[in-house]
């Protein structure tokens, strides 16, 4: 069996340089990112008046750190819940740079903190990640 | 300032035509993502990067082009929730 002709498409030289592409980094037409709203957002009404329990239902009692960790009751440093939910619109606001009503400055900054690290699966998080999108 | 991207498994990610789908499992959110999120994402890694050796490790890779407004696609990704800014 002859060997057949091995097409030489591999260099025995040394490596060829791998040409760069080139990578874009202005925004060009637009963003980079674009966020998909959640369809809760869609209605302006049922944003705002929707509702984040601090804490969650799940951690109820617990008081709130100032970078918005929840922690056992009584923990110094820590703040006691509100009392109860705070609507979209006041969040929206407070995420904004004014503050959650009866609040003082540091529970508000705590609040808001811990509104900030909500995750799917807790109370009130499709509630903030609505207030977070864009407006088209 | 150090930048750091998701770990791997909170990332589901699908290019789609000019775009990459990127699904962030802790939240829940999806994003579409143009050129140069997707490869800022890839570069930053889970240990981070401060802005400047996010530059210099983009431009081994690649040929940058108006890479002064590197800070605001970064900016983007933090508010997307999808880069932490610590």
């Amino acid at each position: 069996m002859s060997d057949a002709d091995r097409p030489d498409d591999q260099p025995n030289g040394p490596a060829t340089t791998t040409r760069r592409r080139a990578l874009m980094i202005g925004a060009g037409a637009g963003a980079a990112v674009l966020s998909i709203r959640p369809a809760l957002a869609q209605t302006a009404g049922s944003v705002l008046a929707c509702e984040i329990p601090v804490p969650d239902p799940g951690r109820a009692g617990s008081f709130i750190a100032p970078d918005g960790s929840t922690v056992p009751a009584g923990t110094q440093g820590a703040f006691a819940p509100p009392g109860r939910a705070f609507k979209g619109e006041e969040v929206k606001r407070a995420l904004a740079g004014s503050q959650l009503p009866g609040t003082s400055m540091e529970s508000n900054r705590a609040y808001v903190n811990y509104i900030r690290r909500l995750q799917r699966g807790q109370g009130g998080f499709t509630c903030f990640a609505s207030l977070q999108m864009p407006r088209a | 300032m150090i930048y750091r991207a998701p770990p791997a498994d909170a990332l589901l990610a699908e290019p789609i035509d000019a775009f990459t789908a990127v699904y962030h499992r802790p939240s829940g959110q999806t994003h579409l993502l143009v050129e140069p999120a997707p490869e800022i994402l890839d570069a930053l890694g889970r240990d981070g990067l401060t802005l400047a050796k996010l530059r210099a490790a983009l431009a081994e890779r690649y040929d940058l082009t108006e890479a002064d407004d590197l800070a605001e696609r970064l900016e983007e990704l933090v508010a997307a929730g999808l880069v932490s800014a610590a």
